[in-house]
């Protein structure tokens, strides 16, 4: 898995919104096996996703990307929170074929929470 | 050492069977290739043959365990329980699969026979642990990895879990046991092999010659010796622990990406290749690659297991199990 990683394989637990919103950081916890927000960091199995919202797909320049979102960077799709909701719901019905392997996030609140933590400029 | 040759996979025959078969010609072999479908968007992740003859895989993507009857290509599926993600199933002593189940956190047993599911949940401080691969040691012993930077035991019998914090955090990731007793584990973020000491649990880290090559997967061989799926450098690896050498083979073709490492019962080495989209044997004897492209574009095979005679994978991309027969030459 190219992943998010593994990663989003969360615990797809029922939360109420308020307590997925606290439980924002430790919802990319997962994901941090593969992945930083801090734009500083290379080198790990997935793309760094410092300013990922607004970015093209496929757009970290130091990451190898698998075909399908290579194709999706090229037909100049970009990440909004809706995409980015949608994709984190079954990131393998989005772009099949896709490297990373994870089990989407059932739950909304907890998914668009994660959204809101991607988007945060101090999300680190 | 990095003498490379490899035969490409030849065109498939389709036959109208339960599994789609094809020879593969041209091959060190001959080879042949089956496909068997499993539920659509299961996501096939994880393989591993039961003493039965059957096929458990993991199906990541619904939360379940399958099991498939290759003789007639039937499959039934096991709900592991809510916001279940399995990753890797491994066959118990007691002929049962046991399940690293991200999804909750937990170890599961799935019995054979009705199929009742237990769970062996992780302590709460170790929650979000990514459980990825596990392996039982000789003495029954059940060791597992979390990517998020842990590895653990767990006693069946007792229901003892103890878990570590691994060298250098996150990556742990696939895990072997040795002939000789010996248990390792890659850490793909890592960029490292350890061998852990069953009596202490500690884990010694081992560096492969090639920096930043994303170790994944481990698998021994009949002698004990460890081959590395290299996921960063496209390379295969062995390290003899018994000399502390290594050697090296960089995949066929274009940037290749060695996701999965299997050896099997002849000491020939399986390995799967995202850029090739294709299962890759690796002969150390002779140090030649047999490439088996898949008929199917983004197949993404991430494990390999088998039995004699038989190389078993997920096309998690397609939703089929995938077995390559070897075949003895006439």
């Amino acid at each position: 898995m190219r992943c998010l990683a593994a990663l989003l394989a969360l615990p797809v637990l029922a939360a109420a919104p308020a307590a997925a919103e606290e439980n924002s950081e430790r919802l990319f916890a997962p994901c941090r096996a593969c992945h930083s927000l801090d734009p500083e960091v290379r080198g790990l199995p997935g793309p760094n996703l410092a300013g990922l919202i607004g970015r093209a797909i496929g757009g970290d320049p130091a990451f190898d990307y698998s075909p399908v979102l290579r194709k999706a960077h090229n037909e100049s799709l970009r990440w909004d929170a809706t995409r980015l909701d949608a994709f984190l719901a079954d990131p393998a019905a989005m772009f099949p074929g896709l490297w990373m392997s994870m089990r989407g996030i059932e739950d909304a609140a907890e998914r668009q929470a994660l959204v809101r933590f991607l988007a945060q400029p101090s999300s680190r | 050492m990095n003498r490379r040759q490899f035969l490409s996979s030849a065109a498939a025959g389709m036959l109208a069977t339960p599994a789609f078969l094809r020879a593969a010609g041209a091959q060190e072999g001959p080879f042949r290739v089956k496909y068997y479908p499993v539920a659509a968007g299961s996501g096939p992740h994880d393989v591993t043959p039961a003493p039965d003859g059957t096929i458990w895989f993991t199906g990541q993507r619904i939360g379940r365990l399958g099991r498939l009857e290759p003789r007639d290509g039937s499959f039934k599926l096991v709900d592991l329980g809510k916001g279940a993600a399995p990753h890797g199933v491994v066959i118990g002593p007691d002929g049962a699969p046991w399940v690293t189940e991200g999804g909750q956190n937990a170890i599961a047993r799935v019995d054979p026979g009705d199929h009742q599911v237990r769970l062996f949940r992780l302590p709460e401080k170790n929650a979000y642990a990514n459980l990825n691969t596990a392996v039982f040691d000789n003495s029954g012993i059940y060791w597992f990895t979390g990517n998020s930077g842990i590895y653990g035991r767990l006693d069946p019998k007792s229901g003892d879990m103890t878990v570590f914090r691994a060298p250098r955090g996150a990556g742990p990731y696939g895990i072997t046991v040795t002939p000789k007793g010996d248990v390792w584990y890659a850490s793909l973020s890592g960029n490292y092999i350890a061998r852990i000491d069953p009596a202490t649990g500690n884990a010694s880290v081992v560096e492969p010659p090639t920096s930043n090559q994303g170790a994944r997967r481990v698998w021994s061989d009949s002698n004990s010796r460890i081959w590395v799926s290299e996921w960063n450098s496209g390379n295969v690896s062995m390290h003899d622990p018994a000399d502390g050498s290594w050697k090296a083979w960089k995949l066929p073709g274009e940037s290749p990406r060695a996701y999965a490492v299997y050896v099997d019962d002849k000491d020939k080495v399986w390995l799967t290749d995202f850029s090739a989209n294709a299962i890759v044997r690796f002969d150390p004897l002779t140090e030649k690659f047999n490439v088996f492209a898949s008929d199917r574009p983004g197949a993404n095979v991430r494990q390999m297991d088998g039995r004699p005679g038989e190389a078993w994978g997920g096309e998690s991309g397609t939703d089929r199990l995938v077995v390559v027969q070897t075949v003895a030459p006439a």
